[in-house]
């Protein structure tokens, strides 16, 4: 980013007339995401709700820059999104914008704490006790030196919660990040979650089909 | 090892990289053993005339009836030699001129049971000064001087020393000994008017010219005050010395025999030096072939490991960890790898150059040092690793979308 300056922010993801690529010889059903103008801005959250292949989970690739296939325009603070250098991007991962992909995207031969710590000496964000009240919170704290690959999914889910939340960030994509949790474990997830949003004054975007993050005053956004 | 070691070098091959470490040092010891054993080897053939570059030949035209009998001239037309120069294997042509005056030389030996002096006529020529090339200004000749160096062809010494040394039952001579002793040297015009007298000395010794040669300036400077008529106007020079690319090219012998000339002086030196060069070629080329199967067996398993790695890698790229700490461990193994070849194709090296360097001294070669072979053998390494690494950097970039 034009930012080596540690005070820069991505103040608002605006999306002009986007469409994924896929999409574009079909009729799509009523919008409130494509082919229209949408922004969000640091410090709010939103849930955006659609049936599955909606292109909730491309709109995320779409923001985090694993994807490009799409039509029309994604900018951050009025910049073009395709204007960036991978190395921008890898900053941008860094340092503003935190994941969380549906698939998890672990690996599964590194134990639970090896999965967070890989994020985390990356970034040098998070202390070790703030980690272990993370993992006591969630329920995993007796996973910790398991790997990964032999956590049930749920497991899995919140370990990678935790590994999205190792960084500072203007906003944390979260794909379906409750999806195999119950309904105490999304609340608590929700409240991590928005309290270093808080903290850090940060917009969350989470995307489900059914079963939402639990955030409270969420604007609500239809795909 | 750190975490993301202990990711990527997941299905790394031992069996793969040890296939790689042994082709490429088998490639640079042998582009190395060749190079070093072609400096070395060299130096059998190239000791001889020290004062003129290996590449010079001398040429004349083959004297037959027509040249004793007949009118025909045994000199080089100026449209000969501008055909020769004309030449693609020709850098420069220069011509031998002759002196136009008697020489006599005479030596005083003084032997066990009293002193006994030989004397002889003989002649002088003399080539341009930049075909020489004589450290420290042995063989100059300055206005005034009384002393003149001379050059003489080895093979007068030869022939002095087992035929008519040992016939006549003379002292034979060294080329140490003759070189300390003075000649006296009486040169007289024609008609026997005017006589100047110096002394010489042998400068050095010929292998490839048969001839006795003194500083061009000396002998322009005796042609102008002894000789008849101008020397080298009139006629036609009957030797050429030529600075030529290559002494060994092919070009040369058919040209030169197509138009009835020869090369004078031991030509087997040249021949073989070119010779040398021919094979030192072919087995540096079939290491370069090796070297670079080897960089290709490198490029491809580094690929393959990669291309296993592949999820692994996006995902690092994806946690935001850029591409030179992605690549560093890929990096860190095809350095190790080719630095270990490296540095073993150099004991190789050594190890073969101990084996073939006692015969090789005993044919009389000098070696030559290391530094050449080893600078090569780094470079090359240095080489293989760059384009390695920029194969692991081009395939991290890959994984990433």
């Amino acid at each position: 980013m034009n930012s080596i300056s540690t005070d820069y922010h991505i103040r608002s993801i605006e999306l002009t007339d986007m469409l994924p690529e896929v999409f574009v010889n079909e009729s799509i059903p009523h919008s409130e995401v494509w082919l229209t103008h949408l922004k969000f801005e640091r410090g709010r959250h939103y849930l955006i709700e659609a049936p599955s292949g909606g292109g909730k989970s491309s709109l995320m690739a779409y923001i985090y820059g694993v994807r490009t296939d799409y039509k029309g325009m994604l900018q951050f603070n009025g910049r073009d999104a395709r204007d960036l250098k991978m190395e921008q991007w890898q900053l941008l991962r860094r340092r503003h914008l935190a994941y969380l992909p549906q698939e998890l995207d672990l690996f599964p031969e590194l134990t639970c704490i090896e999965n967070i710590r890989l994020k985390n000496d990356l970034t040098s964000h998070v202390d070790e006790a703030r980690i272990d009240s993370w993992l006591e919170r969630l329920g995993i704290a007796g996973r910790r030196n398991t790997p990964a690959g032999r956590m049930s999914i749920g497991q899995q889910q919140r370990l990678a919660i935790i590994r999205a939340l190792c960084m500072p960030f203007d906003f944390i994509l979260l794909d379906e990040p409750v999806s195999h949790l119950d309904s105490t474990n999304n609340r608590i997830a929700a409240e991590i979650i928005a309290e270093e949003a808080t903290r850090l004054g940060a917009g969350v975007i989470s995307t489900s089909v059914g079963n939402p993050l639990l955030l409270h005053s969420a604007i609500n956004v239809r795909l | 090892m750190n975490l993301i070691s202990k990711l990527l070098r997941k299905n790394t091959s031992p069996a793969r990289l040890v296939g790689f470490l042994v082709s490429n040092l088998i490639g640079l010891a042998i582009i190395g053993a060749g190079l070093q054993f072609y400096l070395d080897a060299r130096s059998i053939w190239q000791k001889e005339d020290s004062f003129l570059k290996s590449d010079y030949l001398a040429i004349n035209k083959i004297i037959d009836a027509s040249h004793t009998l007949g009118n025909a001239s045994a000199g080089f037309t100026p449209q000969e030699i501008a055909d020769l120069e004309g030449q693609p294997w020709v850098k420069r042509v220069g011509t031998f001129s002759r002196a136009g005056f008697n020489v006599h030389a005479a030596v005083a030996l003084d032997t066990p049971g009293g002193g006994r002096s030989m004397s002889t006529a003989m002649f002088f020529e003399a080539v341009p000064d930049d075909f020489l090339d004589i450290p420290g200004g042995d063989f100059s000749w300055e206005e005034g001087a009384t002393d003149v160096p001379i050059i003489i062809s080895k093979d007068y010494l030869a022939l002095y020393n087992f035929g008519f040394a040992s016939a006549a039952g003379l002292p034979r001579l060294s080329e140490s000994l003759i070189s300390g002793l003075p000649l006296r040297l009486d040169l007289t015009s024609d008609d026997g008017k005017h006589r100047i007298q110096m002394v010489g000395h042998v400068a050095g010794y010929s292998n490839r010219f048969n001839t006795i040669l003194v500083p061009e300036n000396f002998l322009q400077r005796m042609n102008a005050i002894l000789a008849a008529g101008p020397q080298g106007e009139d006629e036609a020079p009957s030797r050429l010395i030529v600075d030529v690319s290559s002494p060994g090219d092919a070009a040369i012998t058919p040209w030169l025999a197509e138009r009835g000339w020869e090369v004078a002086g031991d030509k087997s030196a040249s021949s073989a030096t070119y010779l040398l060069k021919v094979v030192t070629g072919i087995v540096m080329a079939v290491g370069c072939v090796i070297t670079l199967l080897s960089v290709l067996i490198l490029v491809l398993s580094m690929s393959l490991l990669m291309e296993k790695n592949r999820r692994r890698l996006h995902s690092l790229l994806m946690l935001g960890y850029g591409v030179s700490v992605v690549a560093r461990p890929y990096w860190r193994i095809t350095a190790c790898i080719g630095a270990g070849a490296g540095v073993l194709s150099i004991v190789a090296v050594l190890l073969l150059r101990s084996y073939y360097l006692p015969p090789l001294e005993g044919m009389g070669a000098h070696p030559s040092g290391l530094w050449l072979t080893l600078l090569l053998i780094v470079a090359l390494t240095l080489m293989v690793i760059l384009l390695n690494s920029l194969s692991v950097t081009r395939r991290v970039r890959s994984a990433w979308r």
